[in-house]
């Protein structure tokens, strides 16, 4: 599904990224832990492409195809989803339509036709009730006024919507109170199955008790230093991330 | 006529003077002015108000030939789905709407105005007081339904240059909506001087857009006298010309007058627009609210000058002025100046100016989302500009404007 292979990115000059490898296949779901400045949201720019971050070396197959020299639309089209970790404001420009807008550009770019307005309409209510959003919220300027929880929710209304082949989750659970952690469980969880991909970045175990991971990787210093089962989120939880530091 | 009126004049300030000096029919008042303005010739970058917008430059060469053959074929208007009533400027000569005036509405072709005091010092509200011949004249009596706007095409298609006025009239307690165009590839001077009363009650709501050929250098001066409870209402959009001033200068002389004027420019290759504007609060209770939007690419220079004066009477005044810039291109310019100067001690006055390039942050998430580049930054500027059409109280003239930035944006 995704397949990481020796991955190398600068920033501004900088090399963050130090040779990461990594391989989710479809149907499962991998947790991302690491201490601050480790390179996680690094790792989630490269793979959705954004400019400034830059692939010197190394491979990101998507389906087996390299992605890296893809713009980062043709990656959205090709199914590739990030949640962010600071989702934007965007004024002037009303929540429904521009999901709606999103959508039928990668149902275009796949060949699909467009949804019409009234299977929108009905799918998108239906998904705002699933991770708990006002539809009043929908006819608002894209996430201006909203709360931090509000932004993580709409994040989860577009995942639902656009239902990705591969998703990445940027610290989604990062200022989220237990109620909408459940939540993003629930939503990942409803899309989860045989054929599509998560990658759950997150600094925490605790949105790990929600969505079980199927694996968990450490990520330190722009590499992957220790892979396990479910089981080394709570045995990070307890020792930190010292010893992989040191380890780096 | 002295010979030497003008101090070193320009080959176009020379031909103007013998255009001038071949009238028949010039008054004494339009000779005084002539005189005023010689004095000062065009406003050059030297002078403070007008360092970004050089006329004097811009108009050495040209020729003022002010009686050219008029010729224009006239397309039908973007705003012909609204029915107005549809008065044509061509090449600088009236052309009144056919039939009967709507009951309420009076409208003729009249003898310009002779004085505007707070325009004594503006040297191209002088010369067009000097040159224009005849006036469009309209009076909005309380009768008259809003619902039919009145347009006004000013049309110019040749290098020659034209001064127009229209003297404008909105009766105590009525409604106007009013709509003027700016069209034609013209390529000469083009002075338009719009001298207004909304009287108590009332409400002016004016739409400007001017979407002229590359060539034409525009002056416009909209001057209102605001009463008590009236309201001016002003929405502009221009996308530019080689030298295109758009200036309004609204007097909220009565207590809890109200002045809204938004602006928006579009401006591509070296085109230049400049909005300047001036409202004076001279009585208590009054609100002015303006935002001003300027989108630039490539060479385009946006200028926005707006000024607030707040006189010792006018306490409680609410005053808000809000300027963005949006450079699209390296070498694309704004040039912003707002100021407020406050003689008053219990108001509430603020203005706010920014200027920068399109959010990066922005741009990758819509990307993130499916949207391509070009689709991505056109729903950037269409947000950024968006403020300025939200806040037209007609749906019809906001998706004129809506569709005019789209056209737009098709070249971006």
């Amino acid at each position: 599904m995704l397949k990481i292979e020796n991955l190398h990115t600068t920033v501004g000059g900088n090399e963050i990224l130090k040779g990461l490898s990594l391989d989710v296949p479809a149907g499962e779901v991998h947790a991302i832990m690491g201490p601050n400045g480790s390179g996680k949201s690094t790792l989630s720019y490269t793979i959705a492409g954004r400019d400034g971050y830059e692939a010197t070396d190394g491979a990101v197959m998507l389906e087996g195809a390299n992605i890296l020299g893809l713009a980062p639309d043709a990656r959205a089209a090709k199914g590739l989803f990030l949640s962010f970790q600071h989702p934007m404001e965007i004024p002037g420009v009303q929540t429904m339509t521009f999901i709606r807008t999103a959508l039928n550009a990668q149902r275009r770019a796949r060949g699909e036709a467009d949804m019409s307005a009234a299977d929108f309409i009905r799918l998108i209510r239906e998904k705002a009730k699933l991770v708990g959003l006002d539809d009043a919220k929908l006819k608002r300027p894209f996430n201006v006024g909203f709360s931090g929880g509000e932004k993580k929710r709409m994040e989860m209304l577009q995942m639902a919507i656009f239902e990705p082949r591969f998703a990445i989750m940027d610290e989604t659970d990062s200022g989220l109170d237990i109620d909408a952690l459940k939540m993003v469980g629930e939503v990942v969880n409803a899309l989860r199955g045989p054929g599509r991909g998560f990658l759950v970045i997150t600094h925490y175990q605790r949105l790990l008790h929600y969505i079980k991971p199927d694996r968990v990787h450490v990520l330190a210093d722009g590499r992957i230093v220790k892979s396990g089962a479910a089981g080394l989120a709570a045995e990070l939880e307890k020792s930190g991330y010292e010893q992989f530091i040191e380890a780096a | 006529m002295n010979e030497a009126l003008f101090n070193k004049p320009t080959p176009f300030e020379v031909d103007l003077q013998a255009a001038f000096a071949a009238r028949a029919k010039a008054t004494g008042v339009q000779t005084a002015a002539f005189e005023r303005f010689a004095k000062q010739g065009f406003p050059n970058r030297r002078i403070e108000g007008w360092k970004w917008s050089d006329f004097h430059g811009a108009l050495r060469g040209l020729s003022p030939a002010n009686d050219a053959e008029a010729h224009a074929d006239i397309v039908t208007s973007d705003f012909a789905a609204l029915n107005p009533l549809e008065f044509r400027i061509i090449n600088g000569r009236i052309e009144l709407p056919q039939g009967e005036a709507p009951e309420g509405l009076r409208y003729g072709v009249v003898e310009p105005v002779a004085a505007i005091p707070e325009l004594e010092r503006h040297a191209i509200a002088t010369l067009n007081i000097a040159m224009t011949r005849k006036a469009l004249g309209i009076e909005v009596g309380e009768s008259v339904p809003p619902d039919r706007p009145i347009l006004i095409r000013h049309i110019n298609t040749n290098a020659a240059s034209a001064f127009t006025q229209t003297l404008m009239r909105v009766s105590v307690n009525a409604r106007a909506r009013l709509i003027e165009t700016y069209e034609g590839e013209g390529s000469g001077l083009y002075s338009h001087l719009f001298h207004m009363v909304v009287r108590d009650g009332a409400q002016f709501h004016r739409t400007v857009v001017h979407e002229t050929g590359t060539d034409q250098i525009v002056n416009t001066v909209c001057a209102a006298k605001v009463d008590a409870d009236a309201a001016f209402k002003q929405a502009s959009l221009s996308t530019g010309s080689r030298l295109a001033r758009h200036e309004t200068l609204v007097h909220l002389w009565a207590s809890a007058g109200s002045a809204e004027i938004n602006s928006m420019a579009l401006l591509c290759d070296d085109r230049h627009s400049d909005f300047t504007t001036q409202v004076v609060h001279k009585a208590p209770h009054c609100r002015t609210h303006q935002i001003h939007k300027g989108v630039a690419r490539d060479h385009g220079r946006n200028v926005f000058q707006g000024k607030f004066e707040v006189e010792r009477e006018a306490q409680k005044t609410d005053a808000k002025m809000t300027a963005n810039a949006l450079l699209l291109s390296d070498m694309a310019e704004a040039n912003h100046k707002p100021e407020l100067e406050i003689y008053a001690d219990d108001v509430e006055c603020a203005h706010g100016s920014t200027c920068g390039a399109l959010d990066e942050d922005a741009l990758f998430y819509l990307r993130q989302r499916g949207l391509d580049e070009a689709v991505a930054r056109a729903l950037l500027v269409e947000a950024f500009v968006g403020e300025v059409i939200d806040g037209m109280d007609d749906d019809r003239l906001g998706d004129v404007f809506r569709r005019k930035v789209a056209d737009w944006l098709v070249y971006e």
